[in-house]
C-alpha cells in the first residue's frame, strides 16, 4: 500500500518519472513508427494502384488509336491504289487531287461506313495531301476537308515524305480561348508501281481521351503538345501551375513516362504522364492524367487517427503500467533510501564515538605510560640511593635500621604504583587478557607454599581441599594477583594461633574457591566498603597494606567473567568467595 | 541511236509497253520518237488514230500524233475499261464502256506535248501521246535505227523523245534529194 501523505525522497521521485519517462517515449516512438510505415505503405499502394489504372487507361486509349490508325492505313492504302490519285499525283494534276479522292475523303470526314470495322472512330476533323516534297497540298475548297488557318496547315508538311505512319499532336490556334488539340496521323501513299512514297495523307482528328467514358470519375486527363496544356477540364490557376511542371520536367530532358505529385487547387493531386507518339517525326506530345489524392489522404487521414488513438491507449496503459512499475520498483528503492538515510545517521554517530574513544584510548595510554615513567624513575632512583647506604660499613646499627625500613617502604610504594597503573588501565579498558588456559588449582598450591614459607607469617594453620586441575580460561598474572592478594589478606589479618581454609571444586560451569580465615571481623557498616579503593576495614598498624588490594582482585575477576565477594565474617570467621567461568573443554589440558 | 538496254525479252515488233521507273516514264522495252521540230502547214485533215485496249494494255503503248489527231480508244477487252488522263497537255475521261460502245469513244489532241493515259479501273495500265508539231515523226525500233522520209528541205531541230523527262535535240540541214545520217549521242 501506498500512503499518498508521505513524499516520496527525492531520488524516488526522480526514479519513478524517468520510469515513466522512458516509458511514454519508447511507446510514442513505436506509435510513430508505426504511422509512419503505415502511411508509407498506404501512399505506395495509392500510387501503385493509381499508376496500374493509368497504364491500363493508357493501353487502352493505345488500343484504340492503333485500330484507327489500322482502318486509315487501310483508307490510304486502297486510295494510293486510286489511279486517279497517282494520275493526279504523278501528272501534277494536283487540282485534280482532291476531286479524285473525293468520295475516300467524305468517308474519312463523316466516318458514316459504319460497318468497317473501326470506323467508328474514323471521323476525322481534317485531311490534307503531301506532295511529292513533304509540303501541304491546299485543297480547292476546305469546307469539305476541315477548315485550318494557314498556320496550323503549315505545321503539317515534312521536310522528307515519311515512310511510315506518323502520329502527332498540334494545338490548333483557333482562338485563344478555345484552343484545341489535334490528334494528327501522316499516312504515306506508296506508289503501286514503283513502291515509292509519293505522297501522304494528313488526317486530323479529336483526340481521344482517358476517363471520358467513365461517368462521375474525378479523373482529369489532356494533352501537352506544342509546350501547351490542353485539359479543358482543369481550372485556369490549375493549368497554369501543371503547366509550370510540366514545362520544367520536359525541359529538362523528356522522360517516357513517370508521375509526380504536385498540389493544384482542391489538394495534392497525382500527376502521370506518358509519351503519346515516342517514336514520331512530329514533335513529342504526352497523355497527362492527374488523379486526386484525396481517397488515398483521407485513408492516411484514417489511419494516422487509427494509429494515433492506439498510441494513446498504449500510452495510457503503459503510464498506468509505468506507475504500478515505479512504485513497485520504488518501494525497495525507498527502503533502500530510507536504510541509507539512517544508516549514515548511525555511521556518523559511531564514528564519532570511534573517534573520541580512540582520543580517549590514546590518553589513557599516553597518561599510564607517563605515571609509570614519572612514578617509577623516582622511586627507582630512591631504592638505588638506599642499597648503596646499606652497602656501607661504617654507620650506626640504629642507620642501618632505619635504611631499611626505608627501603621496605619504597618496596611497598613500588607495588602501590604497579597496583595503581593497574587499575588505570582497567578503568580505561585498556588492558587486555590473553585467553590462556590456566590451572587454577596449581596456582592456588603454590601461592599457599609461598605463604607457608613467609618470615613473618603468625603461626596459622592452612587446611586446604583442592579440586585437581580446575582449569580457567585468563591471564594467569592476573589471576596470581586475585589469589595472591585474598590469600595475603587472609594471613595478614589472621590472629596468633588461628587458621586458613581453602577450598577448590568445579561446578558444572564455573570453579568456585573459598578462603576462610579466622581473626578480627569486619563490621557489617565496613563490610560494604572493603572491595573500594583506599578502603581498610581494620585499622591496625601492624597490618601493612594500601586498601587497594581487595578493589584490585575483585576487578580482575570480574574481567575475566567470573566475581569475588565476601561470603561472610562474623563470629571469629571471614570468608572470600571467587567464582571463575570454567575453561572451554577443548582446552582442558593444556598448561 | 543508243537507247538504253533492254530489260525485257525481246518481242514483236510494236508490242512494248510503258513503265514508271522513279516517276520517269518510257517504253519497255525502250523506243524513242524522232521527230523534226519546226513550223509546217496545217493539214486539214488528219487520218484518225486508234489506241485500242487489250489484254489489259494500252496498244500501243507509246503513240505519236500530230496536233489536231482524233484518237479513238477501242476496247477489245471483254470488260469495263475507263480511259482518262490528267495530263496537263490533255485532260479528258471517257468514262466506264464496255466493247460495245459505239461509237468508239476519241479524243481529239489539239495542244502539243506528253499524255499519260490511265484506265480508271485497271490501274496498271499506262499509255503514252505524244502530241507533236509535226507531221514529220517515226518511232524508232527497240535497237535505236530510225528512218523519217519525206521531210522537206531546210534548217531544222531533229528532235528524239526518249522518256517523260528526256528529249535530245539536234540540229539539221536537210538537202533536196539527200539523205542525212544522225546519231544521237
Amino acid at each position: 500500500m501506498i500512503s499518498p501523505k508521505k513524499p516520496y525522497p527525492r531520488e524516488v521521485t526522480s526514479f519513478r518519472t524517468k520510469l515513466a519517462l522512458t516509458i511514454m517515449l519508447v511507446i510514442a516512438l513505436v506509435t510513430a513508427v508505426a504511422i509512419y510505415v503505415a502511411e508509407g505503405r498506404v501512399a505506395a499502394n495509392a500510387e501503385r494502384d493509381l499508376r496500374l489504372k493509368f497504364q491500363s487507361e493508357v493501353s487502352g486509349l493505345d488500343k484504340l488509336q492503333e485500330l484507327r490508325n489500322a482502318a486509315l492505313a487501310e483508307r490510304c492504302r486502297i486510295l494510293a491504289e486510286k489511279p486517279r490519285i497517282h494520275a493526279a499525283l504523278e501528272d501534277n494534276a494536283l487540282d485534280l487531287l482532291y476531286p479524285s479522292a473525293k468520295d475516300e475523303l467524305r468517308d474519312l470526314m463523316e466516318g458514316s461506313d459504319s460497318s468497317d470495322q473501326g470506323a467508328g472512330s474514323l471521323n476525322a476533323k481534317f485531311c490534307r495531301f503531301l506532295d511529292g516534297a513533304g509540303a501541304v497540298l491546299s485543297p480547292p475548297d476546305a469546307k469539305d476537308l476541315g477548315e485550318l488557318n494557314t498556320k496550323t496547315e503549315a505545321r503539317l508538311a515534312f521536310k522528307r515524305l515519311p515512310d511510315s505512319q506518323q502520329v502527332g499532336y498540334l494545338n490548333e490556334d483557333v482562338d485563344p480561348a478555345n484552343n484545341a488539340v489535334d490528334e494528327v496521323i501522316a499516312v504515306p501513299i506508296f506508289s503501286t508501281e514503283t513502291g515509292e512514297v509519293i505522297s501522304a495523307l494528313v488526317v486530323g482528328f479529336e483526340p481521344f481521351e482517358i476517363g471520358s467514358s467513365r461517368a462521375g470519375a474525378d479523373v482529369k486527363s489532356g494533352i501537352w503538345a506544342d509546350g501547351r496544356l490542353h485539359m479543358p477540364s482543369l481550372s485556369e490557376e490549375a493549368q497554369t501551375i501543371l503547366t509550370n511542371h510540366l514545362a520544367n520536367i520536359f525541359s529538362n530532358g523528356d522522360r517516357a513516362q513517370s508521375n509526380f505529385i504536385v498540389d493544384l487547387s482542391g489538394g495534392p493531386q497525382l500527376v502521370f504522364y506518358k509519351c503519346l507518339n515516342p517514336a514520331s517525326l512530329f514533335p513529342h506530345a504526352y497523355e497527362i492524367c492527374v488523379y486526386p489524392l484525396a481517397d488515398s489522404i483521407s485513408q492516411r487521414r484514417r489511419l494516422r487517427w487509427q494509429f494515433g488513438g492506439m498510441g494513446a491507449v498504449l500510452l495510457l496503459g503503459g503510464f498506468v503500467t509505468s506507475h504500478f512499475v515505479a512504485v513497485r520498483f520504488a518501494k525497495p528503492v525507498e527502503q533502500l533510501a530510507l536504510d541509507s538515510e539512517r544508516n549514515r545517521e548511525q555511521r556518523r554517530q559511531a564514528e564519532a564515538q570511534l573517534i573520541s574513544t580512540s582520543e580517549k584510548l590514546k590518553r589513557s595510554t599516553r597518561y599510564s605510560a607517563d605515571a609509570s615513567h614519572q612514578l617509577k624513575s623516582p622511586l627507582t632512583v630512591l631504592r638505588a640511593g638506599l642499597e648503596a647506604l646499606l652497602a656501607h660499613e661504617d654507620f650506626k646499627p640504629e642507620i642501618y635500621e632505619e635504611l631499611s625500613t626505608l627501603l621496605h617502604q619504597t618496596h611497598r610504594l613500588s607495588g602501590v604504583i604497579e597496583d595503581l597503573l593497574l587499575l588505570a588501565r582497567l578503568d580505561s579498558g585498556h588492558l587486555r587478557l590473553q585467553a590462556e588456559q590456566v590451572n587454577l588449582s596449581q596456582l592456588v598450591e603454590e601461592w599457599l607454599d609461598d605463604l607457608a614459607a613467609l618470615p613473618d607469617s603468625p603461626e596459622v594453620e592452612i587446611e586446604k581441599q583442592i579440586a585437581q586441575d580446575l582449569t580457567v580460561t585468563g591471564t594467569k598474572r592476573y589471576l596470581s594477583l586475585i589469589v595472591q592478594n585474598v590469600l595475603e589478606n587472609a594471613r595478614k589479618y589472621n590472629r596468633k594461633g588461628g587458621r586458613i581454609r581453602v577450598t577448590a571444586c568445579g561446578e558444572k560451569d564455573e570453579v568456585r574457591l573459598s578462603i576462610g580465615n579466622t581473626g578480627q571481623t569486619i563490621s557489617s557498616d565496613a563490610q560494604e566498603h572493603i572491595f573500594e579503593r583506599f578502603r581498610r576495614a581494620v585499622a591496625g598498624g601492624a597490618v601493612s597494606g594500601h586498601g587497594l588490594g581487595l578493589n584490585l582482585a575483585r576487578e580482575l575477576a570480574r574481567l575475566h567473567g567470573g566475581d569475588l565477594r565476601l561470603v561472610r565474617s562474623e563470629n571469629d570467621w571471614t570468608e572470600f568467595e571467587l567464582c571463575l567461568p570454567v575453561a572451554q573443554p577443548t582446552a582442558k589440558h593444556a598448561s | 541511236m543508243k537507247l538504253p538496254p533492254s530489260h525485257a525479252a525481246p518481242v514483236m515488233a510494236k508490242r512494248y509497253e510503258v513503265i514508271n521507273r522513279g516517276g520517269v516514264l518510257s517504253t519497255e522495252p525502250p523506243v524513242a520518237v524522232i521527230y523534226l521540230d519546226g513550223t509546217f502547214p496545217k493539214l486539214s485533215s488528219l487520218p484518225t488514230k486508234q489506241i485500242a485496249q487489250k489484254n489489259f494494255a494500252f496498244v500501243p503503248a507509246l503513240l505519236p500524233v500530230q496536233v489536231g489527231t482524233r484518237i479513238e480508244f477501242p476496247n477489245l477487252d471483254d470488260t469495263y475499261h475507263s480511259i482518262f488522263s490528267y495530263s496537263p497537255a490533255k485532260r479528258f475521261d471517257l468514262g466506264r464502256y464496255r466493247p460495245e460502245e459505239r461509237p468508239i469513244p476519241s479524243q481529239i489532241f489539239d495542244a502539243p506535248g506528253l499524255v499519260t493515259l490511265r484506265c480508271d479501273i485497271h490501274e496498271h495500265m499506262r499509255g503514252l501521246i505524244l502530241v507533236l508539231n509535226t507531221p514529220h515523226f517515226v518511232v524508232s525500233d527497240p535497237s535505236g535505227r530510225f528512218r523519217l522520209s519525206g521531210l522537206p528541205p531546210g534548217r531544222y531541230v531533229l528532235k528524239a523523245w526518249i522518256d517523260s523527262k528526256t528529249t535530245r535535240t539536234q540540229d539539221i540541214e536537210l538537202k533536196n534529194g539527200e539523205t542525212a545520217h544522225v546519231d544521237f549521242p
